[in-house]
């Protein structure tokens, strides 16, 4: 089976002074580096911006090689993104469009790689608690986002499955045909998902 | 203590007009056993059988008690003493990493996260997969997935540990590995395979066919009658 990086990437626990701040304050760190790019629309403050979340980065311990690894899809997106403005004759939108969705990704990252997912589910279910009004188990939401976290390489790998097994039956490169196999394959991995939390009993022990 | 009073499991026909096909039928089983095995051909009911244990799988008619527990009526009582091995440790891993996974189960006792943590990493180390509490469950091996699943499983304590093929996706080390894994549990295990060598591991063998059992006993004479019953040709 393929699988691939995730985007949000995988905690190891460091040294640098990001892994020690606390968890509300890298939320805030996320929007601070990444919305200000979508209000100020230049294409000198993306490239400031990115500059800026690869230093913050880089001041604990987290280097561009790692910060970078995000999965060839995501590059590829932003490549196509990149092309396309490009040949529309737009080189400041070439820049800020997929450069805007890179800092945030980063941004993302600087909390995703600095913070242990269960640490995050604590933080998101607290975030959430207003959620109690309407009835709905915060804990339960922050449980899916981490489902989300975890399944991201696995859908992402369920195409790279479907176009292996197209190429090897001769079926050319026509992404029209991955469609069927990689929603099968999302809703198997659903299902899967859906007994073992079943089968650990952790959805009864949440609610 | 496990028991099993005349439980079938049917399913509706998966096509209209199609009669309802019976997974279980009638099926009667008490296993005090402190290793039970069940074996069977593809599709002979064994993985309906296990997932009965842990209130997975409702019984259509009958009753499946552990512990005093009914499956049906106190499945939450009945999940948190019996714990759910998958043939795909894949499937079970809920988390990015074995610590988090640890943790996840951990997440229902231990209400602080500190101590959740340490504790995770120690249950990691104990089965000394320690130096893989960080990794991407995607990087690890099979037979490390597999007792990353078992540790994730074994943190809540359960009373029974139910395993469905659980050496099936293994190579002959890491089968080797769990068999002793599985030999050191203090619990009562209940499992299924089509490793004879496994099979034999256990006190008390049942061999399910078409949905019933066809033979119940010691492993020597329940694997032979399982052998003779698949003999092919000649």
């Amino acid at each position: 089976m393929n699988t691939h990086t995730s985007v949000f990437g995988i905690f190891e626990p460091g040294p640098g002074w990001l892994f020690r701040l606390p968890v509300g304050w890298k939320y805030l760190l996320v929007l601070v580096l990444s919305i200000p790019t979508l209000v100020v629309a230049q294409w000198w403050f993306t490239l400031a911006c990115l500059a800026v979340v690869l230093a913050v980065a880089a001041t604990s311990g987290l280097v561009p090689r790692r910060m970078l690894r995000l999965g060839w899809m995501l590059w590829a997106m932003l490549g196509v993104l990149f092309l396309f403005h490009l040949a529309t004759l737009h080189p400041t939108a070439a820049v800020m469009r997929p450069g805007n969705i890179l800092v945030a990704v980063l941004a993302a990252r600087l909390l995703t790689l600095t913070t242990s997912l269960p640490v995050l589910m604590d933080a998101l279910a607290t975030a959430l608690a207003p959620l109690r009004l309407v009835r709905l188990d915060p804990a339960q939401a922050a449980l899916a986002v981490a489902l989300m976290i975890r399944s991201i390489p696995f859908l992402m790998g369920t195409v790279d499955d479907a176009r292996d097994a197209a190429n090897a039956r001769g079926l050319g490169r026509n992404p029209a045909r991955l469609l069927t196999p990689v929603m099968l394959g999302a809703v198997g991995y659903a299902e899967r998902t859906g007994e073992a939390l079943q089968a650990r009993g952790i959805g009864d022990i949440q609610s | 203590m496990i028991e099993l009073e005349g439980v079938s499991v049917v399913v509706p026909g998966s096509r209209h007009g199609q009669p309802d096909r019976t997974l279980l039928g009638d099926v009667s089983l008490r296993l005090p056993e402190h290793r039970v095995c069940v074996i069977g051909a593809n599709g002979s009911g064994k993985s309906t059988l296990l997932r009965l244990l842990n209130g997975m799988r409702q019984p259509t008619a009958g009753s499946v008690r552990v512990n005093g527990h009914s499956t049906v009526d106190e499945v939450r009582a009945v999940r948190a003493q019996v714990g759910f091995i998958f043939t795909d440790p894949l499937a079970q891993l809920l988390m990015s990493t074995p610590i988090e996974d640890v943790e996840l189960s951990l997440r229902s006792t231990v209400r602080n996260r500190r101590e959740r943590t340490r504790l995770a990493q120690r249950l990691l180390d104990e089965r000394n997969l320690g130096h893989l509490a960080h990794q991407s469950i995607y990087d690890l091996s099979g037979g490390e997935r597999q007792l990353v699943a078992l540790t994730s499983v074994l943190a809540v304590e359960p009373h029974v540990v139910v395993a469905d093929e659980p050496t099936t996706l293994l190579d002959l080390r890491n089968r080797m590995a769990l068999r002793r894994t599985f030999a050191e549990l203090p619990q009562q295990l209940v499992y299924s395979t089509h490793d004879m060598d496994v099979a034999a591991d256990a006190q008390r063998v049942v061999v399910v066919d078409g949905g019933r059992v066809v033979a119940d006993g010691p492993p020597v004479e329940s694997i032979a009658f399982y052998e003779a019953a698949m003999r092919v040709g000649p």
